[in-house]
């Protein structure tokens, strides 16, 4: 029985409390809003194990805190040694009117299922302050190493996990790097 | 001949295990990877891949480039196979924008990014051959990929970043005798697929070693996310080119290699079959290769896509690479996150090693094929 777009978005929507269609979806696919961490776990089930959603795609979050600040980036060391200028990213961004900035981390998870060649998203948003979601590890082997590096990039607990560590920045970065409000702190290799 | 698997526990038998690091200087890495082994006797206990080496950190320094910009960080992800890394970037972007790339350039896209395939599968071949300790096709296949990069420096003048891909085309439309020069490099290549068939696919040594050796059945290949061909050896049919088709790939005649077992093997030869459909692939192009602009007419010097997401995915020689992309209408990227095929690929790894041999290690990790560079990003 052939599966449709539709009909997943339908029947996660049934069977998920308070679910709905996400107002920003990922652009030309099926994309779910989750009312709750609680209704993750759920979900995830129905999709894994009555609609042969067993491929996990990708999981990962964005930070909708507002622009990148630019403290994050090295620049008063290692200066360019050709101009007397101090290494500079090539672009600083600006807050962009209108754009939806939040203090939320908004955590996105892609589903697939290979034979019928569907994908769904599900997203999630939790607050930026301890956000804390339950692991899919249980479910998918392949959550494993990607939500280490949610948590290693951003700092998103995953409740669950059984090795929820660092697994790309080196043991001695403090920080989590790809949150908007991220700033260096000076490190051996900054000559200190 | 099928290794043994055994599983060792019981009281006693922590006394006699041994740790040893495998790298992260290691000839058989393919890069910078730990791999903290426990073995007890011959047998692994634990393996536990430790990555992070190479992190550079492109999804962070891409929020604050523009998007042009970030095409040229694309390229040193996968560092052996850069044309799917642009291209998959361009096209998230172009999703943004709704920009389509004019026909000609997606032709273009699709000869690059399958003689790329051909590359990469190239070094696997050799380097895998060093692995397991057959040290000639290493030079016969650097031989044939030599030409693949003489086409490259060609075309963009570039051998291994090459920054040719662009969102709404690609950089430039072929030199004069760039056709005649890729259809005599396809006629000189077809047969030199037989010969690595005879020298290193079907050599009993070569066959001993890998066949049977490192099994990852089917449910375990999907479960763990593995994607490209390691999925594909373990018999699952995935293939972005085929359930999604982007550059007009539903347009071209071509088959999905699988394997039977999903052995180390059987991930080799699915991509030496891959080597014989991208000829296919790259042949019909050419064929059908007609004039026309290559640059997608409106793209501005300065891209602020509409705030929005998008999600696109290729069929990268390593297996299938992913680009989410938030704008928030800004001049750069708001956030972008790759969805990198090696780096799921390499995470199975701390469950499949453990019950074999410390001998198989090599040949196991070695049939993952790899790329640190875009694992870490």
């Amino acid at each position: 029985m052939a599966l449709t777009k539709e009909e997943v978005t339908a029947k996660l929507l049934a069977r998920i409390p308070k679910a709905a269609a996400a107002a920003v979806p990922v652009r030309d696919y099926p994309t779910v809003r989750l009312a709750a961490a609680s209704d993750l776990l759920p979900a995830a089930r129905l999709l894994k194990d009555e609609m042969g959603f067993t491929y996990l795609e990708m999981v990962t979050a964005v930070d909708w805190l507002g622009p990148t600040s630019l403290a994050g980036f090295v620049s008063s060391r290692n200066p360019n040694p050709f101009t007397d200028q101090p290494a500079l990213p090539p672009l600083a961004p600006a807050a962009v009117a209108g754009a939806n900035y939040r203090p939320v981390f908004d955590l996105l998870w892609a589903f697939g299922n290979i034979p019928e060649r569907l994908k769904v998203f599900l997203r999630l948003e939790v607050p930026r302050q301890d956000a804390e979601v339950p692991s899919l590890t249980g479910l998918y082997p392949a959550a494993d190493w990607q939500e280490r590096e949610a948590f290693d990039l951003l700092g998103v607990r995953f409740t669950g996990h059984p090795n929820l560590a660092k697994i790309l920045t080196p043991d001695f970065l403090v920080g989590h790097p790809l949150r908007k409000d991220y700033e260096h702190q000076p490190d051996l290799y900054d000559g200190k | 001949m099928a290794s043994e698997e055994l599983t060792v526990s019981g009281p006693g038998l922590e006394m006699d295990t041994m740790f040893i690091n495998m790298g992260p200087q290691h000839p058989s890495t393919h890069g910078v990877l730990r791999l903290g082994l426990t073995i007890s006797g011959e047998v692994i206990n634990k393996a536990v891949p430790d990555i992070g080496y190479l992190h550079r950190g492109t999804e962070k320094l891409m929020e604050t480039r523009s998007y042009q910009q970030c095409v040229v960080l694309t390229d040193r992800w996968d560092y052996c196979s850069a044309m799917p890394n642009n291209l998959v970037f361009c096209l998230a972007a172009e999703k943004l924008m709704a920009v389509q790339a004019p026909p000609r350039a997606q032709a273009l896209r699709v000869v690059m990014c399958e003689l790329n395939r051909i590359a990469s599968h190239l070094i696997f071949l050799g380097t895998y051959g060093i692995d397991i300790g057959a040290l000639t096709p290493f030079l016969y296949a650097f031989r044939e990929r030599e030409m693949i990069l003489d086409l490259y420096e060609m075309l963009c003048g570039a051998r291994l970043t090459y920054n040719y891909i662009r969102i709404g085309g690609v950089a430039a439309d072929l030199g004069e005798d760039w056709v005649a020069k890729c259809r005599e490099f396809l006629e000189y290549f077809k047969p030199r697929i037989d010969e690595y068939d005879t020298l290193l696919s079907f050599n009993p040594i070569f066959l001993a070693r890998t066949q049977g050796v490192g099994v990852i059945p089917r449910e375990s290949a999907v479960a763990w996310g593995l994607s490209g061909p390691n999925l594909r050896g373990s018999g699952v049919d995935y293939d972005a080119r085929k359930s999604e088709p982007y550059c007009g790939y539903e347009a071209y005649d071509f088959d999905v290699p699988l394997g039977q077992t999903g052995s180390c093997w059987d991930r080799y030869f699915c991509r030496v079959q891959e080597m014989r459909q991208s000829v296919r692939i790259v042949e019909a192009a050419l064929a059908k290769l007609a004039p026309g602009e290559v640059m997608a007419k409106g793209v501005p010097k300065i891209i602020k896509p509409p705030a929005g997401e998008a999600y696109a995915h290729v069929e990268a020689s390593r297996g299938d690479l992913g680009i989410y992309l938030a704008a928030d209408g800004g001049a750069a990227p708001y956030r972008l996150h790759v969805r990198a095929p090696s780096f799921l690929n390499l995470a199975i790894l701390q469950e499949m090693l453990v019950g074999r041999k410390v001998a198989d290690v090599i040949a196991v990790m070695g049939s993952l094929d790899i790329v640190l560079g875009e694992a870490v990003r």
